[in-house]
């Protein structure tokens, strides 16, 4: 029998994923149009074996529209600050000047009853939960970063008190990454 | 991104091409779901030219199989790969979609 697995975002202002001791620090304006292309230029001196193709370019992707979009609405007075370390694993700090994920509870439950139906082989329900729909979501939101992020971030995906800040931390099968240079 | 719709006996096959991505994805959703209110109950999307995929391509593809599991249709797939298939995957959709293999893929 399968195994129900449910995780769940964590709010934790003194985790140790906020230290940004030794990280590299990039700034970027609310410019939605831009999005892959600060993800593309924080990557830049990413050792390859990081990469796995794009998916690491795409998942912060995630979380660096989630700040422009969600969290500063794309005021483009608002500015997106990201800290990166990509020694030994790829690790993120996304602050935005939001009101913070104030859906963050209801958003776990959500996942929850998600996952359940799922689990259940409940494909009808599930159907109908396949995605997230906060009060901020329009058609152009897919509603599902969060559950692949969740899956991703192997290391942690943390949200500061306020929640307007993400930690997250993704390691890799053989370490550093070291080997992956070219 | 940029598709092509091909109507035949077996439904409509959509082949995709380049990043189904928070830029390209909505306007093919738009044509895709009109497409489903307009008669469309046999889809299959082609993702053999599709090598990034991001949650608002998965919400487009989520958008499908609710509408056409809505209107009594079936959502196939073909040709996933690399990255798109990790993040569909990730996001438990994968489970959703019936894949072709290559060999029931029209020619």
């Amino acid at each position: 029998m399968k195994t129900l697995v449910i995780r769940k975002l964590i709010v934790d202002e003194g985790n140790e994923l906020f230290d940004a001791q030794g990280m590299r620090y990039a700034e970027f304006a609310s410019d939605f149009d831009r999005v892959r292309d600060y993800a593309a230029l924080i990557l830049e001196s990413c050792p390859p074996a990081f990469r796995e193709g794009n998916l690491l370019e795409q998942q912060l992707s995630e979380i660096i529209k989630n700040g422009i979009k969600h969290g500063n609405r794309r005021d483009s007075a608002k500015r997106l600050r990201v800290w990166y370390d990509l020694r030994k694993r790829a690790r993120f700090i996304v602050e935005d000047e939001g009101e913070g994920f104030t859906g963050l509870d209801n958003w776990n439950e959500f996942y929850r009853k998600r996952q359940t139906s799922l689990h259940e082989e409940d494909f009808d329900g599930f159907l109908t939960l396949a995605s997230w729909r906060g009060p901020g979501s329009d058609d152009e939101d897919g509603g599902n970063s969060l559950i692949a992020a969740l899956e991703y971030w192997n290391g942690g995906m943390i949200y500061n008190g306020r929640r307007n800040k993400v930690g997250v931390v993704r390691w890799f099968p053989g370490g550093s990454g070291q080997e992956g240079r070219t | 991104m940029e598709w092509t719709t091909e109507e035949g006996a077996d439904g409509v096959t959509i082949g995709i091409t380049g990043d189904f991505d928070l830029y390209g994805a909505p306007s093919f959703a738009r044509a895709a779901l009109d497409g489903i209110k307009g008669g469309w109950r046999r889809v299959a999307l082609d993702f053999s030219r599709v090598n990034y995929l991001d949650s608002t391509g998965v919400g487009t593809i989520i958008r499908m199989l609710q509408a056409l599991k809505a209107a009594g249709g079936e959502l196939r797939c073909r040709g996933l790969h690399g990255s798109p298939r990790k993040v569909l995957e990730m996001s438990n959709i994968l489970a959703l979609l019936r894949e072709e293999k290559p060999t029931e893929a029209r020619q």
